[in-house]
């Protein structure tokens, strides 16, 4: 019974009117809090380019996990292939041209998923295990790569050469226009522009590009014969095989794209945005790409959410720390209203953790100039143990996703 | 004579064991043919053998007069049989639509699945055969009886003529039965044919137009419920005659096991779920606790085993308050559970049985021996209780999902009931299993009542509870509503009582 309600609850909760609302309200109070502080680059043009170039590799990353989560099979192993992603990108971007590196790279990811693939469903390794397996791989292998192809290109065993870039366009007229109106810093109007104008300048046609995966993502699972099929895999694998669904192969098809998406979200770091290879440069975004499924409750739209936010603090953070210290205004605004929420449903215990928020942050933000670039980096991995903490009732994993699964016996 | 199945001389043998030999059964169209018998008859496998997943070792299967060669449940669907199995094969994340057309989707353009169509298409088997579910409700909103009308519109929704249905009703709540069998004397009246696969006398008696019965892997007897009895059906079942249990009476003793005082406990969600309960069960009593599922039963189980401590009022359970003492306290002072879901809760399905019978009892003599395990002690004893209770397995190093449901109840029972413990609490003992089973789980807990032991004894079974039970109390919406004297009560009465209605 209880689940019902709180079904009812998700569903109002994620309704388009209400979403539509709290957007709207965000909106004002982040137009409040930069008219307040005065620190008018967290809704500049430039920050908004920025958060694009942080979010698509997290969004692709997610969208691998979601894959593969939603065909039953968990993949830890979405960091090693980006990391794959971002080396083939960068090699073959560097003999072919740019766009032939992001398919490559879209091909090496697909290679460790398909090889996440036969080690998971085939041999039956415990998926967490592989997913390790293919994290070391990852590095281990663009590393020994890196020393054979890149020192006599002109690379080193770290850096590769560097990659043509893609051209990027801007939208002519509303663009300048936007921006312009974006400097003048009316309240609520002058922010809306000036994100709206970094939506539509200098925007690379990769990214364009990326994002296509996300309405591609919900078409196929929830329109198509495959998407539905690979939602059962898993959600019920036994039911589904009993129905004449091949699990097995549906698991190889679904890994191989995680592996390619997470692959492309790597090419994009190499190719698009440092324009070559670094080691390191994935710096765990595969296990933020995660997150943001869980953020998301395996939802497509909820990935690109999660994505966003943490893409968003990984901009600001880089691009003035400031940003980062103003946007806990927001927070401690948020955590006020939802507190009296609290306070209307006479439920006390939730009043009284979201006053205590609100009144710790805000001594915080009365005590320090900046937050700390390390708590930054680490933000998501805390918003995903809160999510993980207070709204697990309401999450809706995939009811066999990282269960082991051999055909023929029932789970 | 117009005949959906004929199956002729059916037989199957596994290394050492003959599941099936000797097997004919003719099914005419549009009956509602039973076939009954003791788990480990043979049923299951004969169905395994008409839905293609076992291939029989000889016999023949005419399908509507022609010879049938069924090979794999693709052939057994192509020829419009259908399985309508016992443990749902359902998603819960997912609406009913898409569990219903899941293998069998309307396509448009090559990938695209035509939802409009197979909407269409259901909402027409819905209608039809007066099923009553919503296409768009998750699985996971749905009660037991909803789930297993989608498992019937599953198999309708392919076309089947023939529909298997496997123990259809020892999920089921009473009212959830009733609701099921309209349903099937729809699903004959429109010319399909059922085969109901049950142990359960009484319903079968209700429904079936005829009977198959098998035993030992063959069938010995094929009736017409208006030629028979429950007596007989049973005594082909087993092949000889019943114990029927019936209770000494003696005086249940003063001193108390426990005693619950105008307790109230909330749920999760802050939500009161039990509201001023009383009850008292006194050693050497059964107290039988009636009530339609989901009225607070598994609750109340919480509360007295001190899982969930009650908010006002107070619960003292074998000389022990809850609210001080905690679960492993009262678990070692005396107290036994049989839990309701069996394979969950009360056994390690990968693990033997003499692991399985130290669960419970790892720290405290003979099954422990200060921190270590005593393997010995609990081997010995596994094997009392297989003698005892009549266990039919191999030996105590066998893994527990080894056993089929009968047994693995019987061992449950024998373990929770050694060491002669003050209380026990058995949430449906019975349910799902043979009657030769159930014979010997009554039994035992009739012994146990003769030597002084309190039970509460949760079911849904009115047959049980009237058999056993000294006392019966019944509960309705977290709270408890009447009590009842099961010797001047009928069955109709209580069952008005369960409804909430008070018996005047």
């Amino acid at each position: 019974m209880s689940t019902l309600k709180e079904n009812r609850l998700w569903r109002i909760i994620t309704s388009p009117s209400r979403m539509m609302l709290t957007v709207a309200g965000v909106v004002i109070l982040v137009s409040v809090v930069r008219q307040f502080t005065g620190i008018s680059d967290i809704t500049s043009p430039g920050a908004a380019g920025a958060t694009i170039r942080f979010t698509i590799p997290l969004l692709m990353a997610g969208l691998g996990g979601l894959w593969a989560e939603r065909s039953g099979v968990i993949n830890i192993g979405l960091e090693g292939m980006m990391i794959l992603g971002t080396w083939f990108g960068a090699w073959f971007g560097y003999l072919y041209g740019p766009w032939v590196g992001i398919f490559a790279g879209a091909v090496g990811g697909a290679l460790a998923g398909l090889l996440h693939a036969i080690l998971t469903v085939r041999v039956g390794i415990d998926q967490a295990v592989s997913g390790l397996a293919i994290n070391l791989l990852g590095a281990g292998t663009a590393r020994f790569l890196s020393g054979v192809f890149f020192i006599g290109a002109g690379g080193d065993v770290n850096v590769s050469p560097q990659v043509k870039s893609i051209s990027s366009f801007t939208v002519p007229g509303l663009s300048p226009f936007l921006t312009s109106l974006g400097q003048k810093h009316i309240l609520v109007i002058s922010d809306v522009a000036g994100v709206v104008a970094g939506f539509i300048t200098s925007i690379n046609w990769a990214s364009l590009v990326m994002i296509l995966a996300l309405p591609l993502t919900s078409w196929i699972l929830w329109k198509t014969r495959f998407g539905l099929r690979m939602r059962f895999c898993g959600e019920n694998p036994s039911a589904a095989e009993s129905l004449g669904v091949n699990v097995y192969r549906t698991r190889y098809i679904a890994l191989a794209v995680s592996g390619a998406l997470a692959g492309l979200g790597g090419a994009y770091i190499s190719v698009v945005v440092t324009g070559n290879y670094l080691e390191g440069q994935t710096a765990g975004r595969g296990y933020i790409g995660l997150a943001a499924v869980i953020f998301g409750n395996w939802q497509p739209a909820g990935v690109l959410a999660g994505a966003a936010l943490f893409g968003l603090t990984d901009a600001l953070r880089v691009r003035q720390s400031t940003s980062v210290h103003a946007l806990l205004l927001v927070v401690i605004v948020l955590a006020a209203v939802y507190s009296l929420t609290k306070l209307r449903k006479k439920d006390w215990k939730g009043f009284g953790i979201n006053l205590g928020i609100a009144v710790f942050v805000l001594a915080y933000y009365m005590i320090n100039k900046v937050v700390p670039d390390e708590f930054v980096t680490f933000f998501p991995n805390l918003t995903t143990i809160l999510v993980l903490a207070f709204l697990s009732q309401k999450l809706r994993p995939p009811a066999m996703a990282g269960a082991p699964y051999r055909k023929g016996e029932e789970s | 004579m117009n005949l959906a199945i004929e199956l002729k001389g059916i037989e199957k043998n596994y290394p050492g064991v003959v599941a099936n030999h000797d097997v004919d059964i003719q099914i005419h169209k549009g009956d509602i043919h039973a076939i009954i018998g003791e788990n480990g008859a043979g049923k299951s496998t004969l169905m395994k053998i008409l839905y293609g997943m076992v291939k029989p070792d000889s016999g023949s299967i005419t399908i509507n007069g022609e010879l049938a060669s069924i090979k794999s449940p693709q052939d057994s669907i192509g020829l419009g049989i259908g399985m309508v199995h016992q443990h749902f094969m359902l998603a819960d994340n997912a609406t009913v639509l898409e569990n219903i057309v899941l293998g069998s989707e309307p396509i448009k353009a090559k990938v695209v699945v035509d939802y409009a169509a197979a909407r269409a298409k259901i909402e027409k088997i819905i209608s039809t055969y007066g099923l009553d579910i919503h296409v768009d409700d998750l699985v996971s909103d749905l009660g037991v009886g909803e789930r297993q009308r989608v498992e019937i519109a599953k198999v309708l929704f392919r076309g089947a003529e023939i529909l298997i249905l496997d123990e259809p009703t020892a999920v089921l709540v009473p009212q959830e039965v009733d609701d099921l069998f309209k349903n099937l004397k729809e699903l004959t009246q429109n010319g399909l044919t059922i085969i109901f696969i049950s142990h359960k006398l009484d319903e079968v008696m209700t429904i079936a137009d005829n009977i198959t019965v098998m035993r030992h892997g063959t069938t010995v007897a094929e009736v017409k419920p208006a030629n028979t009895n429950k007596k007989q059906l049973a005594e082909y079942m087993i092949g000889g005659e019943l114990p029927s249990p019936r209770l000494a009476s003696t005086k249940p003793r003063e001193e108390k096991v426990l005693e619950v005082k105008d307790a109230t406990a909330k749920d999760r969600t802050g939500r009161e779920i039990l509201h001023g309960i009383n009850l008292d069960i006194h050693a050497g009593e059964i107290l039988g606790l009636a009530g339609v599922e989901g009225n607070g039963q598994s609750e109340l189980i919480e509360l007295i085993m001190g899982l969930v401590k009650p908010d006002s009022g107070s619960v003292v359970t074998v000389g022990l308050d809850t609210k001080e003492a905690d679960l492993r306290k009262i678990r070692d002072e005396g107290v036994g559970y049989i839990p309701q879901d069996r394979q969950r809760d009360g056994l390690l399905m990968a693990a033997p049985l003499w692991e399985n019978r130290i669960l419970g009892h790892q720290e405290t003599a003979p099954m422990s021996n200060g921190m270590w395990i005593n393997k010995g002690a609990a081997k010995s004893d596994s094997e009392r209780i297989i003698k005892e209770f009549d266990v039919r397995t191999p030996s105590n190093d066998v893994l527990a999902n080894a056993l089929s449901g009968g047994n693995q109840q019987k061992f449950i029972v024998g373990r929770e009931m050694s060491g002669d413990p003050k209380m026990i609490i058995a949430a449906q003992p019975t349910r799902g299993v043979d009657v030769g089973a159930q014979a010997i789980i009554w039994d035992h807990l009739i012994e146990a009542r003769l030597k002084g032991t309190g039970v509460l004894l949760v079911s849904a079974d009115l047959d049980e509870l009237f058999k056993l039970s000294d006392r019966i109390a019944v509960i309705f919406r977290g709270s408890i509503v009447d009590y009842l004297d099961p010797r001047t009560t009928t069955p109709e009465q209580l069952g008005l009582a369960m409804t909430g209605e008070k018996i005047a």
